[in-house]
Order: structure tokens, then sequence, then C-alpha cells
């Protein structure tokens, strides 16, 4: 045990980071940085990452900011037994990006019915009170997985990217306290 | 690639796996534990809540059904090391009256054995891997046996916070045992209290795998093979004994490999779906399944969380992810007026952002940053885990769907019956009572989804092949070097947490095996 020291006794190495891809080129940075360089999606169009940024901010206020769409499509492009995301630990069967895939379809088309409009052009209030729907199952026509897990899923991933990472502890005056850092404060 | 015959193959090397690697590589036999995921090490453990999920279970999924679908992903484990990697080392055990559910209160089943058998075991373990604790505290409870090697950990003001409400209850609390270090133990350093036991403690203080028995069998010259997950147990001709397991390795390649002796240790789920498909034309109906008892009896306990926002910083943040204090209380079955089965209670333990947004799932938007805020400084929690009883219904069988090496996939059904929700309801509004009593300014019980926890039954322990799968020890009642190990071989599942159990019943099993040999390899 001579080599097992105290807290933060070894850094992440490699293994506390997420890759992004700019010009071709695999970058380390946190999904925030990530959003903030407006580093291209790899898996989800242009439609899709601001209806779950929209979704985001909606369930904790500075998803948006703190790269939620760039977290969750980075995932969705590593195997899933590397992925991170809570979807893995919901039972969410493999791959994961089905379920974000018809999640978003979901939440339009009832979006459209209720409001007439996609959710990311909704309004702020209407934003709350679809969620609101959403998540206790209560939105008419709703097709695919239920409305909670829709809710419970993303709001996870949201919680993970503005609470869940070193800022996020110190933005609520939490102590980080590791014993292995992550890298990047992610 | 042919690999040489070995004289034990172990399928999981998790918390049960690992004992019979160390025990059986001790007494010189020839050790191979083969595991599905990746061999981890404890730099790999990361304190983070986002990175620890990289240990949770991944590969084939097992289909979940029923009224209350088991937290299987949640739970479990994935390589080595297995749930053990980052379970929360609560070491609580068994009390004598769960083995003699039956003739004590007609329900359920009798085990085999007694808790006098288990408990020597039970010291034994705390011996080895070191637990911290107060026995003498716990003997107002259960039978006297050893003191723990380490004193009680370190209690923080979000358990302390608790005692004023427990003692107007008329419950006493003590120190909860866990399998962690508060003074430095066999060269392992002293616990931090820093929370992150729940994505794997890399530091050591904590006993996982990694530190204690899978460190000690490698050390005795077993070999762990990672990326092997295996498919089925292959038997002799007359089928009546096993011969080895086929697998498919890191390449996807699959391979033999021969033993004189199988061990079955990838936790109840996964046990059952093995022994399922490894049916033969002698064995028609699965290995070991001649009762058809195979893969029936699932338990989970049921867990009465209760949280509680206090006036002054509990500080939440600091200790472990183990409890701080336990009860045995509200053990004996009828505890509660005409509600069945254990209640074990537990209070203290350090929360993350994670927990905080989990502890009021309906909210969002600006309404849960504030809370979070609140709760970051004024928000603790205790937690009654429940029994439930054996039940035929909760079962795993094989699905129609197969997984990428052509293995059909597991199916989980798990309901909990009227007395378990009887019981989760009694221990709510008990821990909402105690949470007033302790002085709370608010307080709610977590209702919605009947939380389940722990994965126990399938291969159930018992007298004889028509009701059971295994004898107390793990071994097939009809297939003499076929072994089964874990919480799927407990044939009721009291209410405390289940790994000292584990640990205690491995070791009994590897040491009885050890002592058997000539018996299983003629």
């Amino acid at each position: 045990m001579a080599n097992i020291g105290r807290r933060g006794f070894v850094k992440g190495a490699t293994l506390g980071v997420l890759a992004f891809t700019v010009g071709g080129v695999e970058v380390i940075m946190a999904p925030g940085e990530a959003r903030a360089r407006n580093v291209p999606f790899r898996l989800l169009d242009a439609h899709q990452a601001e209806t779950l940024e929209s979704l985001g901010e909606t369930l904790v206020p500075q998803a948006r900011e703190a790269g939620i769409a760039h977290y969750i499509d980075q995932q969705l492009s590593v195997p899933p037994h590397e992925a991170l995301l809570q979807a893995r630990i919901f039972n969410v069967r493999p791959p994961f990006a089905d379920f974000y895939r018809t999640a978003i379809i979901s939440v339009d088309e009832s979006s459209r019915r209720m409001f007439g409009r996609d959710f990311a052009q909704l309004s702020a209030t209407d934003q709350r009170e679809f969620v609101g729907r959403m998540r206790q199952n209560k939105i008419e026509g709703w097709t695919g997985r239920p409305g909670a897990a829709v809710y419970g899923v993303l709001r996870a991933d949201a919680v993970d990217v503005v609470y869940g990472t070193m800022e996020g502890y110190e933005a609520l005056g939490i102590p980080y306290m590791a014993h292995i850092p992550p890298e990047k404060r992610w | 690639m042919a690999y040489e015959k070995v004289d034990v193959v172990i399928v999981g090397a998790g918390a049960s796996g690992s004992v019979y690697a160390s025990v059986l590589a001790k007494a010189g036999k020839k050790v191979l534990l083969l595991d599905s995921g990746p061999d981890w090490e404890l730099s790999d453990l990361i304190s983070s809540e986002i990175w620890g999920r990289r240990v949770k279970p991944a590969g084939a999924p097992i289909l979940l059904e029923g009224k209350n679908p088991m937290a299987y992903a949640a739970q479990g484990g994935w390589g080595v090391g297995g749930a053990a990697l980052h379970y929360f080392a609560n070491f609580p055990r068994l009390l004598p009256t769960d083995f003699r559910m039956k003739s004590e209160h007609g329900r359920g089943h009798d085990w085999p054995i007694s808790y006098q058998d288990v408990a020597p075991f039970y010291d034994k373990v705390a011996r080895e891997i070191g637990v911290s604790g107060d026995a003498k505290a716990e003997e107002k409870w259960r039978p006297a046996g050893e003191a723990y090697p380490m004193p009680p950990m370190k209690t923080f003001r979000n358990g302390d916070i608790w005692m004023k409400g427990f003692e107007a209850s008329g419950i006493p609390m003590v120190p909860a045992p866990v399998g962690m270090s508060s003074v430095e133990f066999k060269g392992r350093p002293a616990c931090l209290y820093d929370g992150w036991c729940h994505v794997g403690c890399p530091v050591g203080a904590l006993a996982n795998p990694q530190v204690t028995y899978l460190g000690e069998a490698r050390k005795a010259g077993a070999e762990v093979r990672a990326w092997s997950t295996v498919t089925r147990v292959l038997t002799n001709q007359a089928g009546t004994r096993v011969t080895g397991v086929e697998y498919y390795d890191d390449k996807h390649q699959k391979q033999t490999q021969e033993a004189s002796v199988v061990v079955l240790a990838a936790w109840s789920a996964q046990n059952p779906r093995l022994l399922l498909n490894s049916a033969t034309d002698k064995h028609p109906k699965g290995l070991g399944n001649a009762s058809g008892l195979v893969g029936h009896f699932m338990m989970s306990h049921h867990v009465a969380n209760t949280w509680a926002m206090f006036d002054e910083d509990v500080q939440n943040h600091k200790g472990t992810v183990a409890v701080q204090y336990m009860s045995y209380e509200r053990y004996p079955k009828k505890s509660h007026d005409g509600v069945f089965g254990s209640s074990f209670i537990t209070a203290g333990f350090a929360v993350k952002t994670a927990d905080l947004a989990n502890s009021r799932a309906d909210l969002y938007g600006p309404e849960l940053a504030d809370y979070m805020k609140r709760a970051a400084r004024n928000l603790a929690g205790i937690k009654a885990f429940g029994e439930e009883q054996p039940n035929m219904e909760n079962r795993v069988e094989l699905a129609s769907e197969k997984d990428a090496f052509g293995m059909p996939l597991g199916r989980l059904t798990h309901s909990f019956d009227s007395d378990a929700v009887a019981l989760w309801n009694a221990n709510l509004e008990e821990g909402l009572r105690i949470a007033k009593a302790s002085g709370a300014k608010e307080a709610w019980s977590a209702r919605g989804t009947m939380p389940t926890s722990h994965l126990l039954g399938g291969t159930i322990m018992g007298t004889s092949a028509t009701n059971s799968v295994v004898d107390s020890y793990g071994q097939s009642h009809e297939i003499p070097n076929l072994w089964v190990a874990g919480p799927g071989i407990f044939p009721t599942e009291g209410a405390s947490n289940p790994t000292f159990t584990i640990f205690a019943l491995s070791q009994r099993g590897a040491e009885r095996m050890a002592s058997q040999w000539g018996t299983l390899t003629n």
C-alpha cells in the first residue's frame, strides 16, 4: 500500500476529461468550454441540441451555459460501457442515443399539440408548464418513454453539468475534497 | 488459444468471488477469476459522481419487469471488484431470527444453518479485512462475539442531530459497524471522511476487494482474466460433473476453460441466467435445477428514506456514505402493529450534490436552484431498510432476446407484496415522527417509487434438491463440483445490508471446499 497516499494523491491522468473534436483534432475540455468555443456536435443536429439546451435550462438553471448539449452529444459518441450518463443508472438500454432521439421527438410533438410550436420556441413560462406536466405523466397523447422518465434522465443530466462538477460544488459552497480529482475540474 | 486446466474457475471477481479466490489460492489451488468487465485499479477511482458511473453495470442488460423493478444498474457492479468496488461498506449482520423465519412465523424459509454457524465467520472476516464498530453495544440485540478490530468511526452533525429524535422514540442507536478503517489497519490508512465511498475508495481505507481478498488472492497466485464473459457452464456427458466454462474473451473469441471446480459468483441475477443457459439433455431445465427453483425467490430490500431540513449547518458533506448510527430495535418481525418483517434503522451519512437534488426529485427550475442552496447546509436523512419475504413469483428467467454473444438475456421480475408495502409505509411514518422529535424545521418522506436496494435469492440454500438449489456452503445438491456464491444463496434476506454476510458465507464455503477438496475432484 506504499503508493496509496492521502487526499489528492494522484491526478486523474487522462481519465477525467472529455474529448471534443475541433478542426479534426481531439481536444480535452469541459462541456461548458466546448459550448463557449462553439465546438461542432458529433451526433446531434442543431435542432436536437437546441431542444436539449432548452429542456436542460428549464430543469436546472445554467445547464445551457454549462454545456448540457455538448455533454450529452459527446457521451452518446462513446461506447455505452464508457458512457457517464445517468441513463446508464436508470436502466436505459443502449444505444442511449435512441432514448434522447425519441425523447426529443415526443417533447416536440406534444409541444406543437399543446402550444403550436416546438419546445425550444416556447416562452420560459410555457416551457416550465410543459415540463411540470411531463414530470407527472400528464400530457395527453404523449408517445414513447413515459414523460416522468424523460424528466428524470434529463434533469439528472442537467444536475450533473451544473452541480456535479467541482465548479458546481464551489458555487454551492460545498468543499469537494477529492481523493483523485477529475481533471479540468470536471 | 487453449488454456491450461485450472483447479477452480470463479465466474465474477466481486465480493464473494474474491473471497473464494483468496482462500483457495492460499490453499495451493490454481485459481482463475473470469470477469466480464475491466480490471479496475485504485487509480481509476476518480472522486466524481459522474466518473463513478464507469464502475456500474454495462454489457448485456437484465430486462426489468414487475410492479417494483429492481434498481439493477444503480446497485450492481461491473468489472473486477464488482459491486463491492463501489459499495457503502455497511457491515451489519443478520440476527438469529433471520435463520428461522419458517419455524418462528410459518412464513418464508428456514435456513439450513443457524446464526451460530455463521458467527465465527463474521468474526474472522472482521479480523481479516477490518471492521470499525462497537460490538459490545450491538450485543443488546445479538449473541456476543469478538470485539471489532477497530474503534467506531467518527460521527458528524448530520448524524448526531437525529439522536434526540431517536431517543424520544425509544429507539437506541449505536455506532454502525463498517468495513472501513477508523485507524490505520494492516498498512491501510484511516478514512478521510470525504464521502466518496460510493464511487470507489482509492485510498484503501474502505475494504473493497482490490485492497483485501483480491489482493491476497493475486499475491497467492490467482489469475484474473478481465473482459471475459462466461456464457455456459460445461458438463461431462453423463451430466454428473461440471468440466469448466465457455466464455468470450476480450477479442470476442469463444474460449473454453477447463476446471476441476466451477464457482458461480456473478451476483444474484447472472448466476441463475448462467445455470439456465447451461441446460443439457441430462439437465433440461438448467444445471442444478431439479427443484425448478433456479431463478426463483429473488428478493430486495425496500428503503424508507426520510429527509429533513434543520436550522443549523449539519455539514452534510462530511463523513462516509456508510452510516454512522444503526439500530436493530425494529428488527423483530412484528415490531410494527399488524405488519410483518424486519426493519433496520440507520442515520448519518455524507451526501453529494446528486443526493441533494434527488432528495426533492419533484423540484426543477428556480425552485430547485433555491433548494440546492439550502440543502447544501441544512439537509440530513435517515433510512430504514425493510425486509420482503421470499416470493416464488419474483424470479429471473431467460428472455427470447439474445446478447452480443448469442446468450439469452435475463429477465428479472420483481414486485413487493402487501406486507412489504405496509412495512415501508410504517417505516416512513415512524421516520417523520423521529424527524419532528429531532427538531427538524421541515421533514418529508421520499414517496413515489418504492426504492429497491440489494439483490438476493435466485439460487437459495436449503436441505435438499427438493427445496433449494445449493446447500449451506453453496454446493449444488446435484453436481458436487458446481458451487454458487454470493447473496443469491440467501433463502431469506433479513433487513440489514448483506455484504458482511456475503463475505462470511463465502469464507465458510471456501474453507469447506478446501477441506473437502478430495471429494470434489474424484
